[in-house]
């Protein structure tokens, strides 16, 4: 289903210590445009269900959480478009 | 022997079986208020604080435990928890965090345990133990029992602590009624959701709250009257692997504790998956390492690190604690906001 969806960019934060999972996340967020789709790689439990709680509060629109192999996650999120 | 061995890691399992389900790290719960604005781990700190007091009170009640609150050490309490505080932010876990996370394969979380196990063990008996002594030496009340909130106000420990649970509770519901949040969709069997999928904050606290309450009456029946605490195993841990200090001293419940963690947390994490040997760049496991090694210093020179002084200190309401507490929790922010908020701000 998800698949259908082409992310603009693609963001690894795999192996990342607490909080940069999600710190990178939200800042590469914030300089996206409105609309644009960033695709979100992440092994860390604790921040597979933080970072949709802290996309979701500003503003930007969590598509799908996906699980893959063993704690690796790919989340889509479509930009709010801070910037613009 | 066998007793302490099966009590204190039967509770490390269950108790590194709950953090590893409930993603329950201070560090993070502190920090996320300033860098995230994410509140759903302080509430469960405080849902496991609040439940841990109403037991400790009922048992002093029921003549079950005694409690043995730390005394205040105003020096070794305010400087060696804001260090420890800093470190905490540096490492990306708190003492219990670190020490679950190493059950999950993640290699930051295990150079952040080497940092701590080397600088506890030097501060309570290496080269830096005159530092500890000399933070130390301002002690309240010189003799007799601890400081606590109940002794301040010259009420029974249960009756203030029982007192302040429910004053808590009201309010929240209170409070929770007011900003009604979305509840998070429950699916599956209950099975899965305790073993596959990450646990609520309510029930994480309640369970953490329950592991503090078991760990009392259990670590006193072996001679430790205190519940949980993670630094003070780790040293004696360190002191296995020192010809110089006898094994015997070394094989204590808070010890079997720790390794209990690391299982509990390793089969909570297989079960569900999500272990895996996690490498982080080098630079990173340096910054762990030295994050880690601040946090042993600041614990042992406070007597006790976030589980010590706040999951187990504050429900006994010793104000040493508290100070503790509030300490941890401003250098974990003023940390927070030069490594997060302040270069997020800037726009990159």
């Amino acid at each position: 289903m998800t698949d259908a969806i082409t992310p603009t960019k693609t963001l690894d934060v795999k192996g990342k210590i607490c909080p940069y999972p999600d710190m990178d996340t939200m800042t590469t967020l914030k300089k996206m445009k409105k609309g644009e789709i960033l695709e979100v790689l992440l092994d860390y439990p604790l921040s597979v269900e933080r970072l949709p709680r802290s996309a979701k509060k500003w503003g930007h629109k969590v598509l799908s959480i996906e699980a893959l192999e063993g704690p690796n996650h790919r989340i889509l999120i479509e930009a709010f478009g801070l910037k613009d | 022997m066998t007793p302490i061995i099966l009590s204190g890691l039967g509770i490390g399992i269950l108790f590194g079986f709950a953090l590893q389900r409930g993603r329950f790290c201070m560090n993070s719960a502190f920090r996320d208020i300033v860098v995230l604005k994410d509140y759903t781990l302080i509430k469960s700190v405080t849902v496991a604080l609040l439940t841990s007091m109403a037991g400790f009170a009922i048992m002093v009640l029921t003549n079950t435990i005694t409690i043995n609150p730390k005394p205040i050490l105003w020096a070794g309490n305010l400087v060696g928890s804001f260090i420890f505080g800093i470190g905490m932010v540096i490492a990306g876990g708190c003492a219990s965090g670190i020490t679950y996370r190493v059950g999950e394969g993640m290699v930051g979380a295990m150079t952040a345990v080497l940092g701590l196990m080397i600088t506890a063990t030097l501060t309570a008996s290496g080269f830096l133990a005159p530092v500890k002594n000399w933070l130390q030496q301002w002690k309240y009340p010189t003799e007799g029992a601890s400081a606590t909130v109940a002794s301040l106000f010259g009420v029974d420990y249960p009756y203030m602590a029982l007192g302040i649970v429910v004053v808590a509770v009201i309010l929240w519901v209170i409070l929770a009624r007011r900003n009604k949040e979305e509840a998070a969709p429950k699916q599956g069997s209950l099975l899965n959701r305790i073993f596959k999928q990450g646990w609520g904050w309510l029930p994480t606290g309640i369970a953490i709250g329950l592991v503090g309450i078991a760990a009392f009456p259990l670590s006193a029946a072996s001679g430790r009257n205190y519940p949980l605490g993670i630094t003070s195993g780790w040293v004696k841990i360190t002191q296995l692997v020192l010809p110089s200090v006898p094994t015997e001293n070394s094989l204590k419940w808070d010890m079997w504790l720790i390794v209990g963690i690391v299982v509990g947390a390793a089969v909570a994490a297989l079960i569900a998956k999500e272990f895996k040997f996690r490498v982080p760049k080098w630079t990173v496991l340096i910054q762990t390492f030295f994050g880690g090694a601040l946090m042993g210093f600041g614990a042992v020179c406070s007597t006790g690190c976030n589980i010590g002084h706040v999951l187990s200190g504050i429900p006994q309401l010793s104000i040493g604690s508290l100070l503790a507490g509030l300490a941890i929790v401003l250098g974990s922010w003023l940390t927070a906001y030069l490594m997060f908020v302040r270069p997020m701000a800037s726009g990159d």
